[in-house]
C-alpha cells in the first residue's frame, strides 16, 4: 500500500489522472451534530432565529462539495454530476444525522467531496443554531461507501473492502466453465485479468485468465488482443466481427490504455431486455 | 431504483412503491417485457440470462441518468431478471413517472431501447431443437439510434 499523494521523494504532489480511464464514481459520507433536545425541537419546528436551518445546511453542503478542490490542497476540481445532502432528526439521541452522496463519471474518486459536504453541512447547522445552543458537538464524520475506480469498492458496514460481487449467471445447458468476477491477478508480476463472457466464453472455452503486462506489445486493449492471439490463435476471434470490450467495466476500444490489475472483459453484442 | 435479480417481480407493486406518498406525479408509464415461446426458432422451452455483475448496474444507472437529463422525470424504476426463465415469465420492468404523459412515454421507450443495446445481458434460448445464443438484432440498433442527436 502506498500513499498516492506522495511522490518518490516523499513530497506532496497532485496525482496525474490524464491516462486513467473514466468510470462512474460514487461516494457517500455521514456525520452528526449533537445538541440540546430543546434546540432539536426548535430546529424541527423551524422556529430558530436564522430561519430554515436544514434547507440552508443542504445548500451549504452542496456548494462545499463543488468547491472541495479549493479547500483540500491536492484534490482535483471535479465536474460532479450529482450531489445530494440529507438529514435525519434523531430525537432519541438528540442529534441531526447528515449524509451526503456525490457522483461523477471521471477519473478520480469523490469521497473527499462527500466528506466535505457533510463537514460543511454540519458547520452550517452549528452556525444556524448557535444563538440558542453553544454546546453542540460535531462528530463521527466518516466515509460510508464508495464505488468505482481502481482501489475497488468500499463499504463501512462490510468491514472495509466489499466482498467480490456474485458470479454472473452462467448458462445451464452447454455451460463451458464458470466466470468469477473481482479476483486478483494470479501472476506475481503486474498483469491484467481477462474475462470472456456469454457466447464468447463458450466458443473459446475460456472464462478467465491473467496476462502479464510485460507480454503486451502496447499497453492498451489492442496490445492485449495481440498478446492473446500470440498465445492462442483462436483469440483472433477478438479482432473479428462484433466483439465488444470493457476495461474496469467501462466500454473500451483498441486504443484504451491498460494498467496493472485492470479487469478487461470481452463479450458479444448484448441481447437483454 | 435499479435492481438485477433472479426473483420475479410484481409490476403493480413496483408502480405503487414508486408513487407512494407522491402527489406531484401526473403520469406513470410501466413496461414489462415477457419471455415468448417463439423467437429465432419455434418452441422455446426456456431461456437463460447471463450478465456482467457490476457493469450491469452501472450501465443501467447511466441509461437512467441519461433519461433524467433528457426528460423531466419524477421517478424511475428498472428491474431486470437473470437466470433461467420460462415462457410467460416477466424479464424486465421499466416504470417511469413524470408530471406529464409525453415525458413518461418517451423516457420509458428510450430506456428500453438503450437497455437492449447497451446493458450487458445475454440471452441463451433452450428450444426443442437445441440451445443457441440469441443474436443481436439490427432493428434494436435502429430503434436505439432514433434517440441520437
Amino acid at each position: 500500500m502506498t500513499l498516492t499523494h506522495l511522490n518518490q521523494r516523499g513530497e506532496a504532489h497532485m496525482v496525474d489522472v490524464a491516462d486513467k480511464p473514466e468510470s462512474r464514481r460514487e461516494a457517500t459520507a455521514s456525520g452528526q451534530i449533537t445538541m440540546q433536545p430543546a434546540t432539536l425541537a426548535l430546529l424541527a419546528e423551524g422556529s430558530l432565529p436564522k430561519g430554515d436551518v436544514l434547507a440552508t445546511a443542504r445548500i451549504a453542503g452542496i456548494q462545499a462539495a463543488k468547491r472541495t478542490h479549493e479547500l483540500i490542497p491536492l484534490c482535483h476540481a471535479l465536474p460532479l454530476s450529482k450531489v445530494s445532502v440529507d438529514f435525519r432528526l434523531d430525537e432519541a439521541n438528540s442529534r441531526v444525522e447528515v449524509s451526503a452522496t456525490c457522483r461523477l463519471n471521471g477519473r478520480t474518486g469523490v469521497e473527499m467531496e462527500a466528506l466535505t459536504a457533510v463537514s460543511v453541512a454540519c458547520l452550517t447547522l452549528y452556525d444556524m443554531c448557535k444563538a440558542v445552543d453553544k454546546d453542540m458537538e460535531i462528530g463521527a464524520i466518516r466515509l460510508e461507501a464508495k464505488s468505482g475506480g481502481r482501489s475497488g469498492d468500499y463499504r463501512r458496514d462490510a468491514g472495509g473492502a466489499v466482498a467480490p460481487p456474485e458470479a454472473p449467471i452462467v448458462t445451464g445447458e452447454g455451460a463451458a466453465g464458470e466466470v468469477s468476477v473481482g479476483l486478483r491477478c494470479d501472476l506475481e508480476s503486474p498483469c491484467v485479468r481477462v474475462k470472456c463472457l456469454a457466447e464468447l466464453r463458450e466458443s473459446l472455452g475460456v472464462s478467465e485468465l491473467s496476462v502479464a503486462l510485460d507480454d503486451l506489445p502496447t499497453a492498451d486493449v489492442g496490445g492485449l488482443k495481440a498478446a492473446l492471439i500470440e498465445r492462442d490463435p483462436r483469440f483472433s476471434r477478438l479482432s473479428e466481427g462484433r466483439v465488444l470490450c470493457a476495461v474496469n467495466q467501462v466500454m473500451a476500444v483498441d486504443a484504451t490504455p491498460i494498467t496493472d490489475d485492470d479487469e478487461v472483459a470481452f463479450f458479444p453484442p448484448v441481447t437483454g431486455g | 431504483m435499479i435492481r438485477v435479480q433472479q426473483a420475479s417481480f410484481d409490476a403493480g407493486e413496483e408502480q405503487r412503491a414508486l408513487l407512494a406518498g407522491r402527489t406531484d406525479i401526473g403520469a406513470v408509464v410501466s413496461f414489462t417485457g415477457l419471455v415468448r415461446d417463439f423467437n429465432e426458432r419455434p418452441e422455446v422451452i426456456a431461456l437463460t440470462l447471463e450478465h456482467y455483475p457490476g457493469m450491469t448496474e452501472a450501465a443501467l444507472g447511466e441509461i437512467v441518468s441519461e433519461a433524467e437529463r433528457r426528460w423531466s422525470l419524477q421517478g424511475v424504476s428498472v428491474i431486470h431478471r437473470v437466470g433461467r426463465l420460462a415462457p410467460g415469465d416477466p424479464i424486465v420492468l421499466v416504470v417511469v413517472a413524470s408530471e406529464h404523459r409525453r415525458q413518461a412515454f418517451e423516457a420509458c421507450d428510450f430506456i428500453m431501447d438503450y437497455l437492449k443495446t447497451r446493458a450487458p445481458f445475454w440471452k441463451k434460448e433452450h428450444s426443442a431443437s437445441g440451445d443457441y445464443w440469441v443474436a443481436e438484432r439490427e432493428s434494436d440498433q435502429r430503434d436505439a439510434s432514433r434517440w441520437e442527436r
